[in-house]
């Protein structure tokens, strides 16, 4: 059974090619844009990986990130952290609410597969 | 005949040892049906037991020294201090392997043969993993096992594989991450030979929180993967995770191999094995971050090399040839890397071309600005700007600092003021300010002079200073910075200054002033630098041969400098010396007189004024007055001055300029504008026309004389002097009329 991944970001674009990198590559992928409707889709089911975006309308990464922690079903589940360079100050704020891992936009769609199979083999 | 029983004995031996390998395996293999069994248990030592016996008895002391620690481990497990499970039970087996492996060696090498030191390194790794089961650290047993964990970076490996040592922290459920995942992911990059789990860490069952990680992992891993791809499967977990990746041993020998071959130049030792493979970027980051947490200074900060060794991150032998490699930079790159040596010739060479370059192009924008077509000009002007920073790069390529002329000015200031039985020290200020090479060459001489004068005449005794109220050790401070478009040189000391009566004295014996006149204090300290001038009371073999002060003074003016000096009677004297940046092209003020064209250094000019006519003084003399802003200024006529006739023009033109402290006008018909220009010495019959410093070829290809401003504004002074003193002072009107003349 594939496994599922949760790509929560604003731009429907960025959101389209990472889902067709992650299915080319044999991951389920459920998109989401922004931190609220990602909860919305979340709904306590199963998901072996979330990639969020930090700067977000409505629900921002960070905030997504302290409510996803606080559901049991995603206590473990390892988020992955998108940020654009220099913003420091976000990623320790991200660091206290549980986000360790981080990806470093711009990237291009084989490094997002190879840090997802880190975390997560199809 | 002994020798023969031993022979036929060591056979016997050989054949018993291999039994009890195999007794050892069948042991451990019944073992796992029934961990409890004691006879098995015992079996299984006393096999071990055996081996070690007999081993010692042909001498072969690697095979002692290792099942030493087998024997020991089982021994523990025998007393119940230890379970078998299956990461020991594994471990077992590949000693059990390893001896055997060791017998073989020693068999087929016979007498004397050395030992083969890839075995000896498995010896080492296999203790060093035994330790946990000994009880015992692994470094502090045998010196031959302290040995071999002193190389553990080669000893941990099993030669042909990596070896990845995990520790997980405990928030890595908690953070999402799994270790499973990671090592599914190393299983990308090649094959992963082994893994063994570290159950030490793990608490009793009802201490156990699920939810916390205790993991750690041995791997073995063989790849053809660099250790920054391995490092990268940890990219995201390394908050989490502590990750030691050791290489194999053929990696090794290929690093070291590189670090000698590759001739890196990098200056540091980080560099060196980051680029070589042998560590990564990311682990040189946490052990310089390590290192620097301990002040620099504090004798417990440990080398890089040494933190990386011992915390085997990079192995000894890489870490050795990294050091060789960076000590061969470091005496490379302070003799060659940093500079390039050329022939001084080829530098004037492209200096002189450069400065040809230069009169071509204000030539070229000459004639352009002449066709009054502007998209000419404009290119003309763009390359112009070009050419004058080529000529400006060329022109530092001869520029060195005056540092080193300054420093051996410390030497001297010693060894004289020990000669004078006087305490002086040395200041040194801007000894970065460059200037041309050929000017430091020519200062070394006036300086020297300039020192050693201010450490005999300026400076006072030891004792004469503290009735003085100053302290006994005298200062003598040597100085350079730039200053408008030249270098001002400054040697002040805090002596007792110019003895402005003696000099008096002095000039008027010498009949350099008229008795009974009474020259501004400035004058009688300059009077110094006048020839054959001395008012030392004594000839010391230092100074006093009254040739000093004045060669000092002909020199620097032969570099188209000007010295001055400045005293304050008991407070000590400065003499500063003004120097050009160089010697080979001026920035240069044309003007015009007559037909003739004149051109004036730019760095001495202040102002012109345009058709002045406030002039003063007799239509036949060289020298007049201006009124400037309410001030009298000097002027020099440069038409009668020069012999030149005039344009008939009313409109004459003032140049002002400054020499120094003094300032002059030059009395001029037209004022043509900036222009560079290279100085071309005079030829031998013009060399000592009084007011001419040089020659130079004009864009049109005519000759312009570059003005001397050092001797014109004397000229100039001489006459002003002359009206203060309402033409009473004898020598200064006959000084006058000499220049007239000249």
């Amino acid at each position: 059974m594939a496994k599922t991944i949760l790509v929560v970001d604003d731009s429907a674009s960025f959101r389209q090619v990472v889902a067709l990198t992650l299915k080319g590559a044999g991951y389920d992928v459920v998109e989401a844009g922004d931190g609220k409707d990602a909860l919305t889709k979340l709904d306590g089911r199963k998901i072996h990986l979330i990639i969020s975006d930090v700067n977000m309308p409505n629900m921002d990464g960070i905030a997504f990130l302290k409510q996803v922690k606080l559901h049991p079903n995603y206590k473990f589940t390892p988020v992955v952290m998108l940020t654009t360079e220099g913003q420091d100050a976000k990623k320790n704020e991200g660091r206290e609410a549980g986000a360790k891992a981080w990806i470093v936009k711009p990237f291009m769609p084989p490094q997002v597969l190879d840090a997802v199979a880190k975390l997560v083999l199809p | 005949m002994s020798e023969d029983i031993l022979d036929q004995a060591r056979a016997l031996f050989f054949a018993e040892a291999r039994e009890m390998c195999e007794q050892i395996e069948s042991s451990l293999l019944q073992l796992e049906e029934d961990p409890a069994d004691r006879e098995l248990l015992n079996a299984l030592f006393r096999a071990a037991h055996t081996i070690k016996g007999s081993a010692g008895l042909f001498g072969l002391d690697a095979v002692v020294g290792f099942t030493h620690h087998v024997e020991n481990s089982l021994d523990r497990l025998r007393e119940g201090l230890i379970s078998l499970d299956i990461s020991f039970t594994s471990l077992l087996f590949e000693c059990s392997d390893h001896i055997k492996l060791m017998l073989r060696d020693a068999e087929s090498a016979r007498d004397g043969a050395a030992p083969d030191p890839s075995v000896e390194q498995a010896s080492g790794g296999l203790v060093v993993r035994l330790a946990p089961f000994t009880g015992a650290s692994a470094v502090a047993q045998s010196p031959a096992v302290a040995a071999a964990a002193a190389g553990a970076g080669e000893a941990l490996t099993d030669n042909k594989n990596w070896h990845l040592s995990l520790r997980f922290g405990k928030d890595t459920f908690r953070d999402g991450f799994d270790p499973l995942a990671i090592i599914n992911y190393l299983a990308t990059l090649g094959e992963v030979m082994s893994v063994r789990v570290l159950t030490e860490p793990i608490p009793a069952f009802d201490a156990l929180d699920p939810e916390s990680c205790h993991l750690g992992f041995e791997i073995s891993l063989q790849t053809s993967a660099s250790k920054e791809q391995i490092e990268s499967a940890f990219d995201l977990v390394r908050e989490s995770c502590t990750v030691r990746i050791i290489p194999p041993d053929r990696r090794v020998a290929d690093i070291v191999a590189l670090i000698e071959s590759s001739g890196n130049g990098a200056a540091h030792l980080g560099d060196i094995l980051v680029d070589s493979g042998a560590i990564t970027r990311h682990e040189l980051e946490q052990a310089l971050a390590t290192q620097n947490a301990v002040p620099a200074g504090d004798t417990t900060r440990v080398l890089l090399g040494e933190m990386l060794v011992k915390e085997r991150i990079a192995p000894a032998t890489a870490v050795d040839a990294a050091l060789t490699q960076q000590t061969r930079n470091r005496d490379a790159k302070t003799e060659e890397a940093r500079f390039v040596r050329v022939r001084s010739d080829k530098l004037d060479e492209l200096i002189n071309l450069v400065g040809e370059l230069v009169i071509a192009s204000a030539g070229t924008t000459i004639q352009a600005q002449k066709t009054r077509d502007s998209a000419l000009v404009e290119s003309t002007l763009s390359m112009g700007r070009l050419i004058e920073e080529i000529r400006n790069g060329a022109l530092s390529l001869r520029m060195v600092p005056i540092g080193e002329t300054f420093a051996k000015f410390k030497r001297v200031v010693r060894d004289v003021a020990g000669e004078l039985a006087k305490e002086v020290s040395l200041e040194i200020i801007g000894a970065e300010t460059e200037l041309d090479k050929s000017v430091v060459e020519h200062i070394g001489d006036p300086l020297m002079h300039l020192v050693r004068n201010a450490l005999d005449h300026g400076m006072e005794t030891p004792d004469e200073r503290e009735a003085a109220g100053k302290p006994r050790c005298g200062r003598v401070v040597l100085s350079a910075c730039h200053d408008s478009g030249g270098i001002l040189i400054k040697i002040e000391d805090d002596g007792r200054g110019i003895r402005r009566d003696k000099v008096l004295a002095k000039a008027i014996e010498k009949g350099l002033v008229a008795p009974g006149a009474t020259p501004a204090d400035s004058e009688i300290d300059n009077l110094i630098f006048e020839a054959g001038f001395s008012t030392a009371d004594k000839v010391t073999n230092l100074s006093g041969r009254g040739v000093g002060m004045d060669v000092v003074r002909r020199n620097i003016e032969g570099l188209r400098g000007a010295v001055r000096i400045q005293s304050v009677t008991g407070g000590g004297t400065t003499v500063s010396i003004r120097l050009p940046l160089t010697l080979a092209i001026i920035d240069g003020f044309l003007v015009r007189v007559g037909d003739c064209s004149f051109v004036i250094p730019l760095s001495h000019v202040i102002e012109c004024i345009d058709g002045a006519t406030a002039l003063t003084g007799a239509a036949n003399e060289t020298t007049g007055m201006l009124a400037l802003r309410d001030a009298a200024l000097p002027v020099v006529h440069l038409n009668r001055m020069f012999g030149i006739k005039a344009e008939s023009s009313l409109r004459q033109s003032v140049v002002v300029v400054r020499n120094g402290t003094e300032k002059a006008g030059l009395v001029v018909d037209h004022l043509l504008g900036e222009f560079q220009t290279v100085i071309k010495p005079l030829g031998k019959m013009f060399r000592n026309v009084r007011g001419i410093a040089g020659s130079t070829i004009l864009g049109s290809g005519e000759v312009g004389l570059i003005l001397d401003i050092g001797s014109l504004t004397e000229i100039a002074r001489a006459q002003a002097d002359a009206h203060e003193h309402q033409r009473g002072s004898a020598s200064s009107s006959q000084r006058g009329a000499d220049h007239a003349n000249a």
